[in-house]
């Protein structure tokens, strides 16, 4: 029988709850199409199912020369304010702890070859994303999704995120226990929940075996779970420590300790309690102050856990709480394979420099974990079916995401290796270098985000090209650092708990402006996400891989025995790391070599696109830019006392940056301005705050805030997470400054 | 009844000779001067993915792809937005667009050589698993349609069809040859 629409073939395949929803979302796109849902309204419920706005959806590109208008032939009808109808978006697909099947892995190999343009999207949530993907055809691919047990409910949008866990869970040698079964009954418990639906802001949640390594990185998120394990009356019993209120975005949160044990059969009925403490008090109104992080932070963490576990009395017992715990100790994997060690196969070319990174081996004997490599997180269609025979063959019905956007087979028989490596090789998926250098993870930037500054998978793949030829005679030490990118200061790519992070911002040089990427050392990757790094200084996008090889040319030659490449950063010390990066940081001029103003990967004009043509020029700009150096110069000694454990000084040197980048944006308008902070604030409020002319069109206001709150209300005995926190905004207020006095002062070519 | 969307598919002669690179910056330009027909809103660059849609220029009615899939490099149309009666006028309006941007970078004189396309053999992918599933029974049904479509823009009868993939899973796809055609310059656009 030949169906005509994929409800109709699809039938009782799909369950009853989720087909439920698809219907009214496809109503609900039926009603917005004939204008009787209002804009806003729309925009939030398709966020609620995964449907991101991707760049350019406003109409308006900038081609190089000019900003073009986008004729889309929806007219004026919007999917959200400024978000044309027809416009192209992303698609988020929520995979609980990335665990997928084979056919899961076919179903979305086909919707991507069918809807997007079809490449399939690691994320480092251990999402799924499709891009290029039109609105009105969403109904049917969440349908075909929904048939093989995918949603992608609450993808995006003010709700709970994708549950992440490590994908090693259940085969690592180092875990309490196997947190899979935890991770998918949370997944499935909070979604949809009615206590999560009233949130100010997303909330991420991860769940990790074990403390030392990093696969569930609880330290970043808003809510983590760490398996542990107690004896009680003399019973060896299962729980977590959890943690709240950590979280990368622009100013880095490590998660704070709510309780260090709670039983397995509580996590849930806490999870709805911290759920609903985060919807009643939670800011609602300013976004950039609203994840959960903030409120811990204004409460503090004793009364958070105070008002938490009052609310955990309130609740109306649920039943679900603990029937998974039935289900619990049944839950296995089933390999394809019985164990059989590697034992004397012939090895084909290659292999070898495959199996020493690709290839985990698990606590089961006879069992290896292998990792496909794929670079930039991508894969086509056809890699994926051909990747979910290979499972299917090979490993069984377990294939999992992982947060730096790979994928894992797992119960791979160990004999099955060299044959595995052959057709991943076969299908482009063998690449070695998996938790290497040349493994780096990136968030879609410029490509398609509508907050991208700079183009981070750009610069990611350049880097993975470069370092690839490379890693044949690279030191080890070399070899084994993490280097994430993120195309803005919201941290997609993870920047901080990189060993070398990078985020995007711009510079001006005369009336062009240049890529750059600023780059952060020091971070921590394992350890859950231990610590985060600091931003040390912004060098042109196109001198990053020279600063990379200088970095790691001199970690090389100049480590101790045993030193890793942060005590190796803190022994070298930030002002020796900026006097490397400054010979790296000048720009010729455009007609010297114009190759500066553009991006990687990208042969346009590089810009801003949304740039007003302002005033002023010429020597006030150069004003502006001996103004704004000083700001970044007194942010940098605060970075140095805080090294030096000097914290108020930190505090103090973070406050003087923002004072002086302020007072350097308002003299390009009122020269006369005098030194002092009273005035330097009057005037950057009235001339920049109230008439908006700061403001950024995503984060608003949020950046000047940061120095208004330290002025207000400076903390009298600041501490190194204070003072830390506030070198951070300060860095953000600086960043922004440039922004601004880029887009308001003076003509910039190609705006 | 027309499928979801269509793509076909020109090779290229000597693919080893060519900078898939180029496409990047090319299909910029062609978004500036509107080289085509349609909107034309972003370039998409996949070259680090193996044999992937290695440069996409991406369009509301229709994308236009530099891809390796199957290890061959070709140009491929997407129609995304069809409004067209039937197959045959489907299929005929993404021809016509293909061969509009094919022949563009024929002349496109950035490429040394210039880049050819080969017309004795042209790929056509129905991208609609539901209603033209990769079976030997849409391929009988539709061969009828492909081999008029075909038939008229060649000139000749000399077209053979042929099922690409066995895989059911796989979009329906169908090779055609022409032994006797050696290029697209006696296309029409």
């Amino acid at each position: 029988m030949v169906y005509q629409n994929w409800k109709e073939a699809l039938g009782d395949q799909i369950p009853d709850e989720r087909g439920l929803e698809v219907e009214t979302f496809a109503g609900q796109i039926e009603l917005r199409r004939q204008n009787k849902v209002d804009e806003k309204v729309f925009a939030e419920t398709r966020l609620r199912w995964g449907i991101y706005g991707q760049r350019y959806d406003n109409g308006q590109r900038f081609d190089g020369h000019q900003t073009q208008t986008l004729n889309y032939p929806s007219g004026d009808l919007t999917k959200g304010p400024n978000t044309y109808w027809d416009a192209p978006g992303m698609l988020r697909i929520k995979i609980p702890y990335g665990g997928v099947s084979p056919r899961q892995m076919e179903v979305l190999a086909e919707v991507a070859d069918e809807y997007s343009d079809g490449i399939l999207h690691v994320t480092t949530r251990q999402d799924f994303q499709l891009h290029f993907v039109h609105i009105e055809d969403t109904p049917d691919l969440m349908r075909r999704l929904a048939a093989v047990g995918i949603t992608t409910q609450e993808a995006c949008g003010n709700t709970v995120r994708n549950v992440t866990a490590c994908p090693l869970a259940g085969i690592c040698h180092d875990e309490q226990f196997d947190v899979t079964p935890y991770a998918d009954a949370m997944a499935y418990f909070l979604l949809g929940h009615g206590d999560t639906q009233d949130f100010g802001r997303k909330f991420k949640t991860a769940f990790s075996g074990c403390h030392q390594h990093a696969c569930g990185l609880v330290n970043i998120h808003d809510f983590g779970l760490l398996a542990r394990t107690k004896e009680i009356d003399g019973v060896l019993t299962r729980g977590f420590a959890v943690y709240v209120g950590g979280g990368l975005g622009t100013i880095p949160h490590q998660a704070k300790l709510l309780n260090e044990f709670v039983t397995e059969d509580e996590i849930l009925p806490l999870a709805q309690s911290i759920a609903r403490v985060f919807a009643r008090l939670g800011e609602k109104k300013n976004r950039n102050r609203a994840r959960i992080k903030f409120l811990v932070d204004q409460l503090g963490i004793d009364e958070f856990r105070r008002l938490v576990y009052e609310e955990r009395e309130t609740l109306t017992p649920d039943p679900r709480w603990t029937d998974y715990l039935n289900d619990v100790s049944e839950y296995k994997e089933t390999p394809a394979k019985l164990p059989v060690s590697l034992n004397g196969q012939a090895r084909p070319a290659g292999f070898e420099a495959w199996y020493e990174t690709n290839v985990y081996h698990q606590r089961q004997p006879g069992y290896s974990a292998v990792y496909v490599n794929l670079p930039l997180g991508d894969l086509t269609a056809p890699q994926m079916f051909q990747l979910a025979d290979i499972a299917r063959k090979y490993a069984g019905d377990s294939v999992r995401t992982t947060v730096e956007q790979n994928m894992l087979l797992r119960w791979v028989s160990e004999a099955d290796l060299p044959q595995i490596y052959s057709e991943l090789k076969a299908n482009g998926m063998a690449d070695p270098g998996i938790n290497t250098i040349v493994d780096i993870t990136s968030c879609p930037g410029t490509d398609t985000c509508k907050l991208g500054i700079a183009s981070s998978r750009g610069l990611a793949g350049e880097l993975r090209d470069q370092l690839t030829a490379k890693i044949p005679t690279m030191s080890p030490a070399v070899k084994e650092l993490k280097i994430k990118i993120s195309g803005c200061f919201n941290s997609c790519g993870q920047h901080h708990v990189a060993d070398i992070g990078f985020f995007g911002n711009s510079r001006r040089a005369g009336n062009y402006l240049v890529p750059h990427f600023q780059l952060v050392l020091g971070g921590k990757w394992k350890d859950n996400g231990g610590s985060y790094g600091l931003a040390i200084g912004a060098v042109p996008s196109k001198r990053v891989p020279d600063v990379l090889e200088a970095i790691t040319n001199r970690y090389a030659k100049e480590r101790l025995e045993g030193e890793n490449f942060q005590a190796w950063v803190t022994r070298l010390g930030k002002k020796e790391v900026r006097t490397m990066l400054e010979p790296y940081t000048q720009v010729p001029d455009h007609d010297v070599d114009p190759s500066y103003y553009t991006d990687w990967g990208d042969t346009r004009e590089y810009s801003l696109g949304d740039i007003g043509v302002g005033e002023c020029a010429g020597e006030v700009v150069s004003l502006f830019s001996m103004e704004i150096a000083k700001a970044e110069s007194r942010h940098f000694d605060g970075l140095l006392a805080l090294d030096e454990g000097k914290f108020a000084k930190a505090d103090d040197g973070a406050y003087r940056a923002m004072l002086s980048a302020a007072r350097a944006l308002v003299r390009t308008r009122y020269l006369d301005l005098p030194d002092d902070p009273n005035r330097i604030i009057e005037e950057f409020r009235a001339r920049f705050y109230d008439t908006k002319l700061f403001f950024d069109p995503f984060a608003g206001g949020k950046f000047a805030q940061f120095l208004f709150d330290r002025h207000e209300t400076p903390i009298t005995t600041p501490d190194a997470d204070s003072a830390r926190r506030l070198l951070e905004e300060a860095q953000l207020f600086i960043e922004a400054c440039y922004t601004c006095e880029a887009r308001v002062n003076g003509s910039i070519i190609g705006s | 009844m027309i499928p979801f969307r269509t793509q076909i598919k020109f090779f290229l002669e000597n693919p080893e000779t060519i900078d898939v690179g180029a496409f990047s910056g090319l299909f910029q330009r062609w978004i500036q001067v509107k080289a085509l027909e349609g909107l034309l809103i972003d370039v998409a660059d996949y070259r680090h993915v193996h044999q992937g849609p290695s440069v996409v220029l991406i369009g509301h009615e229709a994308d236009y792809t530099i891809e390796q899939r199957d290890g061959r490099l070709g140009l491929v149309i997407t129609r995304k937005h069809q409004h067209d009666p039937d197959l045959q006028s489907s299929l005929q309006t993404a021809l016509r667009s293909l061969l509009a941007a094919a022949q563009l970078l024929e002349a496109e004189p950035s490429f040394q050589p210039a880049l050819k396309f080969r017309a004795d053999e042209i790929e056509i992918r129905l991208l609609d698993r539901l209603r033209y599933p990769n079976t030997p029974e849409t391929f009988e049904a539709v061969k009828s349609d492909l081999q008029a479509v075909l038939t008229a823009r060649y000139g000749t009868d000399q077209v053979s069809l042929s099922p690409v993939h066995a895989d059911p899973r796989y979009l329906f796809t169908v090779l055609a040859k022409a032994e006797s055609v050696a290029s697209i310059a006696p296309f029409k656009v």
